[in-house]
């Protein structure tokens, strides 16, 4: 009897040390992504081949995030930022933003576009009834923010 | 029967105290991520306080209370923990009354920004900050309070109320990561990371660049925001402590104007203090080159003693907060604070030398 009961406690324990320890597959999504002279910017996508190919960015930044090992790298390149993080050694695309209307995205929408354009392009399901435009797919979201109805940012960022 | 009773009261024992050791075993002693053991150091030094500042990185980062100590004879403390997020910081200036009652609290504002637990962005770091503030707690309605305003959409939803009640849930599969340092602290806690709650750094590493971040969505505080701060106002009335509002001299992440204003608003109509240290910088003598440790987002100690320099003269003119140097009993026990304050310093700087060589 006593020993059963050892035996259960054990087990007890163990359950709780290992449970939920099995990673569960991750099926591939389809993320965000922005072109920009033939090169693929995708949201959580391994970041040196992309920055690699688009060129020398004008600007260059890093940052700590407070109590976490590894930096957030952003670059600059004119019309847009990218900004990266780090995982397991390797940086990964987190987000870009436009801050200019130089450049467009996969929608056609860019800065100054209007509320119109954007809701033909999105609908507007996820308008917060105020002044931005929440949308979702695979591991990222699509934030676009107006003013005097007229696209003022547009921001890719990764859910992580 | 009585055999039984007694069979089963002895195995419940057996597992909790099994329970309680793996538990210990497997919390984190944030050896190498200090910033996790700030929030449960307070409870040796609680009590005494003039001056207590809760916030997030830019009250531990960027204030020394032994400069304010030996400078003005002010005595303080920092309440300060990674990320902190408003409803923590008045959950954790609830608490602080618990222990003792300070003439000034003082609340850096700059978690404002985040109206939400969700508006913080990644949400496994966000849910890892939540850890370092709630973990070092100790049990009280505030604790309990504090994690459910902190929990973020995913961790209601698993359910993880369990796992802050019983840690031994959300670390048991640390197990393959445990170090030396597990074993050396299971039952006993490491020497203090901090000095009064102050994270020292000594590291140098200039300003030049801006750090860029997309725009907010909106320039308005949220309404969440401004409950907590409401709350704030109306608990430091009820306990007769002065509270000052306060943004570190830091310039990212960005504090935009339109913040600022309606802060100062709020202040005003509140008849609180409010000081933007960032248009005092140059009062101060941060110079951008030599006090900051990783380019402009915390100042090292050199630019923290400054700061502290500056801000300690407010306290006191403003805030007519005592100067307690004449105090035999409090100088004893600060003199040592302030010895344990300036070894650090001193063996900080001796490693950054030998690794510069």
């Amino acid at each position: 009897m006593k020993r059963r009961i050892v035996l259960l406690i054990v087990a007890a324990l163990l359950l709780v040390c290992f449970a939920g320890c099995q990673e569960s597959p991750v099926e591939p999504v389809e993320e965000y992504t922005f072109t920009y002279k033939n090169t693929e910017v995708k949201l959580n996508a391994l970041a040196a081949p992309i920055v690699t190919a688009l060129g020398d960015p004008f600007t260059y930044s890093e940052t700590t995030s407070c109590a976490f090992n590894g930096l957030d790298k952003t670059y600059g390149y004119g019309s847009f930022y990218i900004q990266t993080y780090p995982k397991d050694g390797q940086d990964y695309i987190y987000r870009w933003w436009f801050v200019d209307d130089l450049v467009a995205n996969a929608e056609g929408i860019r800065i100054t576009s209007t509320k119109a354009e954007v809701e033909k392009a999105y609908g507007t399901e996820g308008f917060d009834g105020k002044n931005s435009y929440t949308m979702k797919q695979g591991n990222g979201k699509l934030i676009i923010i107006l003013e005097n109805d007229a696209v003022s940012s547009i921001q890719y960022e990764a859910i992580v | 029967m009585k055999k039984k009773i007694a069979l089963i009261t002895a195995s419940v024992l057996i597992f909790a105290v099994l329970w309680y050791c793996l538990q210990a075993l497997l919390m984190p002693k944030y050896m190498d991520n200090k910033e996790g053991a700030l929030i449960g150091e307070y409870y040796d030094n609680a009590g005494n306080n003039d001056v207590i500042f809760i916030g997030d990185c830019e009250v531990y980062e960027n204030f020394s209370p032994i400069t304010l100590w030996e400078e003005y004879g002010i005595t303080s403390y920092i309440r300060g923990s990674a990320q902190q997020l408003i409803w923590q910081s008045y959950y954790l200036m609830e608490e602080t009354f618990q222990y003792e009652t300070p003439d000034v609290i003082v609340f850096n504002v700059l978690s404002m920004k985040y109206d939400t637990p969700q508006s913080t962005g990644d949400q496994e770091k966000r849910e890892a900050y939540n850890r370092m503030t709630l973990d070092g707690m100790r049990w009280s309605k505030s604790k309990w309070d504090s994690i459910w305003a902190s929990m973020t959409e995913e961790e209601r939803e698993k359910e993880a109320i369990y796992s802050y009640v019983l840690p031994l849930l959300r670390y048991h599969d640390r197990w393959s990561d445990l170090k030396q340092e597990d074993f050396t602290y299971w039952f006993r806690s490491p020497a203090p990371v901090s000095d009064n709650g102050y994270l020292m750094q000594t590291g140098v590493k200039p300003y030049t660049t801006e750090h860029p971040e997309p725009p907010p969505t909106s320039y308005e505080l949220g309404e969440n925001s401004w409950y907590y701060l409401n709350k704030m106002v109306e608990l430091c009335k009820s306990k007769g402590t002065q509270l000052v509002l306060i943004k570190a001299p830091i310039e990212s992440p960005k504090w935009y104007p339109q913040w600022d204003e309606q802060v100062e608003q709020f202040a005003e109509e509140n008849d609180l203090l409010y000081i933007n240290m960032l248009d005092c910088q140059e009062e101060i003598g941060i110079d951008w080159n030599a006090d900051t440790y990783d380019a402009g987002l915390h100042l090292n100690v050199y630019g923290a003693e400054k700061a502290s320099r500056w801000f300690g003269k407010v306290l006191q003119e403003k805030c007519g907060v005592a100067d307690n140097r004449s105090d035999t009993q409090i100088s004893a026990l600060w003199a040592e604070k302030a010895k344990a304050y300036h070894d650090r310093k001193a063996a900080m700087e001796a490693q950054k030398n030998k690794e510069t060589l």
